[in-house]
């Protein structure tokens, strides 16, 4: 018990010495574990809020539709079919032009009676319920219109107030909402409508709204411009597509009137394809980030143990067995993984619905997805793994040596590389001192390499998903309100790298400085001017970056590329950008870390001499 | 004292003989304000001339590192004038300082501050290739100085294979890397024992002969007995100087009991 | 010079005086220069007085010197006496009371400032470490003289930071009063 509140208020102690790096330390693991948790959440959001939704509106099993009143018996077949133990509807449906001050949509209006409904109630967000003159709109639409209860808007030509914003499982949010009438462009309404979601480019997205039967009924004088849809309970949930197949082959044979059917296994995935591509996007970001985050950490512990080297040595003389040196050193930075990691959560789950919450039409559940148990131990496993990874090496080194040597040596002595130290004799002064300074530490050297690598790479992969994006909702895939989502939640994770990887370089080039106070000291004793020095601590960062930021592209992005692709099966391969974009990202990043340096190495380059000449090494 | 005549350029024998290589004024520094104010330098006055060796003399924290650093422009001056070989140098920009380090003032320090990781050949020609000096001159000169100091065969060992007192001569090679008209030395035998020392003794000695001029500041009497003058400083200013060069006493003998 | 020194130099075979002579000088260096050459031959008809050696003139052959003719070798009496001073350990003491005295004695009595007389000894000191210093780098490494010179200068050394100490010391008392 003793040993344990030893090594507590130890490392505690050490932490509150080092704020600033504490901080820094917190921020980094935070980034990683906030992507994480956002990505995890995301996750099981792309199931969980449709199976809510579907629980709280009592949501059917089975969608069935006719496009004239001609297949009404058909549905009534349909209705007394093998399995079906409860049936709600068949609604009037038609198709209408929406019209409010902001623009004009197509949509399809659904006749309701009372919201009583046996199977698929739709649960109001906003409001009440359908009334004369008044409808409900379907809640990503509501959020696309931008209208909100009490607002007016016209259907056909004719005046309606919108009485309520609901939620259904019926059908999924807008934009991937499919028509329950074939949705031709000539009106002519389809014949056998097998697959309702094939006839999307007819009309464009319809939005979904409810009105009384009355109402519906008395925007057409024509009875067959409506269409008919149908709710199905069936005794066994699970079987539904089977039944929808079943139905479906017979359904084939006969012509006109034959009614689609569409399984509530079809509406979650259609529901939550948008959900997937971000997750897509945020579970990479987030690895990204905890490896720029491992990268990062080691940096920090790095520098810091060769700075603690003495605290071992003495830990040791009073009788401290390997073993406690080593607890005392990881338990610091497991303190800082699991605070950081709670912290990391916390930010996720408050930021999360605002991907996933309703009326955003990402998913469009009720409610947000709650973070489950397996998520919180996900993100604080990695927090912590990301904590001790880093740690680990530079632990070993500063626990085993022996005690004298430690009490003795106050600093893990410099690397020699003896061709660099060669080669860089015939450069120029600035570029000379700033090899050598780079290449007497090649663990950082590699730090730096990799750290840039893998942001170039995710800056790679963020430029190809952009331009697949825009790819795709030139083809229709995506409508311009989901492509901006995405293209937000691509936004977000990029920026949350380039953060990371920029506070990542200005750590870099402050560790260099630190480390270098002597040797810039001693070289202006020399005769190194000021602006040498400081050009020299900043190229020391600037002249990997440069490797790394090429090394970031091939094999960096390129395989991250070939990843993705491989994972994702949606047959939209992601190709890398253009070569013009690549040279940009490399001359970019490289400017981009030396003007991150520069501050510091214009600090570092400036020190007074004397007293870091005088300070015993 | 001929090879002095010698080594001293045509066109500055007039310099030479009128103004001395170092001259100081009223020199002050002083850290702090108001009551908790410190004057680690107080008003010095100095003259050097070419090929003088001149000791100065203190306990701990009487200011004399604080001297060395402000005369080679490490550190800035609070107040006063420093002239090196006629012109002034209190003041001048930051750049020009560096400049003047590097090819005017050649620096020895206590705890001799060699690059670990460069060779001892490396770290003796680092001045010249920060001078902007061709790397096969600069590795030619650094290996004549090396022979200099005695070090030849040594040229290419790590600091961390040398005895201290071989690391002091290296770091002595170094500060003359640029034939320095004058060489700073910070307590160039503090960090050293008995025998390492002397090693270092009789390179101050031979440097003193062939007409280097030295500044050295120590609290190591032995050091400080091989200069021509010898400055006492205490609390920041001089308060006595002695001249050391000089005839024999001719009475070593009685200060081991030869002689009654 | 003690006479034990020159009675512990016969102990290893009898000896001439020139001899005697020429080995103080071996180990003394330049300080070996300062030995008067007579100061043996007193020392040795002292100790041949004294009962301690016995000489030997018999050995007539170039030389006209008196004493240089003579071979001295120990009595039983010398070899006792040179068995109880290897023995010894008395060690000389240097007599820092009286320096001491000087400068409360000084500064009492205003006769001086007791920091000049320190300026004053610290500058004797440092011409004699000089001196001392010049000589033990003139000789070869590691020889007998060398190995002398050096304790010369760790005792002058050791004064000099005595004299640091009394520096401070009346520096203080000095600002103080």
């Amino acid at each position: 018990m003793g040993r344990i509140l030893l090594v507590g208020r130890l490392a505690v102690r050490d932490l509150r010495r080092r704020r600033l790096e504490t901080a820094l330390l917190l921020l980094a693991i935070m980034a990683a574990t906030t992507t994480l948790t956002l990505g995890l959440v995301l996750s099981e959001a792309a199931g969980d809020p449709y199976r809510s939704t579907r629980e709280a509106t009592n949501g059917p099993d089975v969608v069935a539709g006719v496009g004239r009143s001609a297949g009404l018996a058909r549905l009534e077949e349909l209705a007394g079919a093998d399995g079906v133990v409860e049936r709600g509807g068949p609604y009037p449906v038609l198709r209408a032009r929406l019209q409010t001050s902001g623009g004009a949509w197509d949509v399809q209006a659904v006749g309701r009676r009372g919201a009583d409904a046996p199977l698929d109630r739709p649960q109001l967000v906003r409001g009440g319920w359908v009334r004369e003159g008044g409808v409900v709109v379907e809640a990503a639409f509501a959020a696309a219109l931008d209208v909100g209860v009490g607002d007016r808007l016209t259907l056909d030509g004719e005046w309606f107030e919108v009485a309520g914003v609901a939620i259904t499982a019926a059908m999924p949010p807008y934009p991937e909402a499919f028509c329950l009438l074939a949705c031709r462009a000539d009106g002519e309404p389809a014949d056998t409508g097998a697959v309702a979601g094939s006839a999307r480019e007819a009309v464009r997205n319809p939005g979904l709204l409810w009105l009384t039967e009355a109402d519906v009924r008395g925007l057409t004088s024509d009875p067959d411009a409506l269409g008919y849809v149908m709710n199905l309970k069936l005794a066994d949930p699970d079987r539904a597509q089977a039944f929808v197949d079943a139905n479906l082959r017979m359904g084939a044979q006969g012509a006109k009137g034959v009614p689609y059917l569409l399984s509530w296994q079809y509406i979650l995935q259609e529901s939550t394809e948008l959900a997937q591509d971000a997750q897509v996007i945020l579970v990479f970001g987030s690895w990204l980030l905890a490896l720029l985050a491992v990268a990062s950490i080691a940096v920090l512990v790095g520098g810091r143990m060769a700075e603690q080297s003495r605290r071992v040595g003495l830990l040791k003389a009073v009788g401290g067995t390997p073993g406690l040196v080593a607890a005392v050193l990881l338990a610091e930075y497991v303190v800082v993984a699991i605070v950081a990691g709670a912290a990391g959560l916390a930010a996720g789950a408050l930021t999360a619905p605002l991907l996933t919450g309703p009326g955003t039409g990402l998913i469009g559940g009720a409610g947000t997805a709650p973070i489950t148990v397996s998520t919180a131990g996900v993100v604080l496993a990695v927090a912590v793994a990301v904590a001790v990874a880093a740690t680990c090496p530079p632990v070993v080194r500063a626990a085993r040596p022996g005690t004298l040597g430690a009490l003795a040596a106050s600093v893990r002595p410099p690397r020699r590389v003896g061709w660099l130290i060669a080669v860089s004799a015939r450069l120029p002064v600035p570029v000379l001192l700033a090899v050598r300074v780079a290449a007497r530490r090649p663990r950082r050297l590699a730090l730096t390499v990799a750290g840039i690598a893998i942001t170039v790479s995710g800056i790679v992969v963020a430029l190809s998903a952009g331009a697949g994006l825009a790819a795709q909702r030139l083809a229709g895939l995506y409508d311009a309100a989901q492509a901006a989502l995405l293209g937000q939640v691509l936004f977000i994770v990029t920026l949350i790298l380039l953060c990371l990887a920029g506070v990542n370089a200005v750590f870099l080039t402050w560790a260099t400085v630190l480390d270098n106070r002597h040797l810039s000291a001693l070289a202006r004793a020399l005769g190194a001017t000021p602006a040498a020095m400081s050009a020299a601590l900043a190229g020391a960062q600037v002249l990997p970056a440069l490797a790394g930021a090429v090394l970031g592209i091939f094999p960096g992005g390129a395989v991250l590329l070939a990843v993705i692709n491989a994972m994702n099966d949606n047959g939209n391969d992601a190709a890398l950008p253009p070569l013009w974009q690549l040279l940009v990202v490399v001359a970019g990043t490289v400017l981009v870390v030396a003007v991150l340096t520069a501050l510091p190495a214009r600090l570092g380059g400036r020190r007074p001499v004397s007293r870091a000449l005088q300070a015993e090494v | 004292m001929n090879d002095t005549t010698d080594d001293i350029a045509d066109e500055s024998t007039d310099d030479a003989a009128g103004t001395p290589v170092l001259r100081v004024r009223g020199l002050r520094k002083q850290y702090g304000a108001g009551e908790g104010m410190v004057r680690a330098v107080d008003g010095v006055d100095l003259d050097i001339g070419a090929a003088e060796t001149v000791a100065v003399m203190g306990p701990s924290g009487c200011g004399k590192s604080t001297l060395l650093h402000l005369l080679g422009g490490l550190e800035r001056p609070s107040g006063g004038q420093v002239w090196l070989q006629g012109r002034r140098i209190d003041g001048i920009g930051e750049k020009a300082l560096a400049r003047m380090r590097r090819t005017d003032i050649g620096f020895v320090f206590q705890s001799f501050h060699l690059m670990e990781e460069l060779t001892a050949v490396e770290n003796v020609e680092l001045p010249a290739l920060l001078a902007g000096r061709s790397p096969r001159a600069a590795r030619e000169r650094a290996a004549q100085l090396l022979e200099q100091v005695g070090l030849a065969e040594r040229a290419h060992f790590l600091p961390s294979a040398l005895s201290g007192g071989q690391r002091q001569r290296v770091a002595l090679a170094r500060a003359l890397s640029n034939e320095p008209p004058l060489v700073l030395a910070d307590e160039p035998t503090g960090n050293l024992d008995s025998a390492a020392t002397v090693e270092v003794l009789r390179l101050f000695e031979s440097l003193h002969r062939r007409g280097q001029t030295l500044l050295i500041v120590t609290h190591d009497a032995r050091i400080a007995a091989t200069a021509d003058r010898l400055i006492s400083m205490r609390d920041g200013a001089f308060v006595d100087e002695t001249r050391l060069g000089g005839g024999s006493t001719g009475r070593l003998g009685a200060l081991v009991g030869l002689e009654d | 010079m003690h006479q034990e020194v020159i009675l512990a130099m016969l102990a290893k075979e009898p000896s001439h005086g020139y001899q005697l002579r020429a080995r103080l000088r071996e180990a003394l260096g330049p300080l070996g220069e300062a030995l008067n050459a007579g100061h043996v031959y007193v020392t040795l008809t002292r100790l041949e007085k004294a009962g301690l050696l016995a000489a030997d003139d018999t050995d007539r052959s170039d030389r006209s010197d008196r004493s240089d003719r003579k071979v001295y070798a120990l009595t039983p009496a010398g070899q006792q006496r040179v068995a109880e001073w290897i023995a010894e350990v008395s060690w000389p003491k240097p007599d820092l009371a009286q320096f001491h005295l000087k400068l409360i004695t000084a500064a009492a009595a205003g006769l001086s400032d007791p920091l000049a007389i320190l300026d004053a000894q610290r500058r004797e000191l440092l011409r004699r470490l000089r001196e001392a210093q010049r000589a033990a780098m003139a000789e070869p490494a590691h020889s007998d003289a060398a190995l002398l010179l050096e304790g010369i200068v760790l005792r002058l050394q050791a004064d000099l930071r005595w004299l640091e100490a009394c520096e401070k010391n009346w520096t203080l008392r000095r600002n103080r009063s």
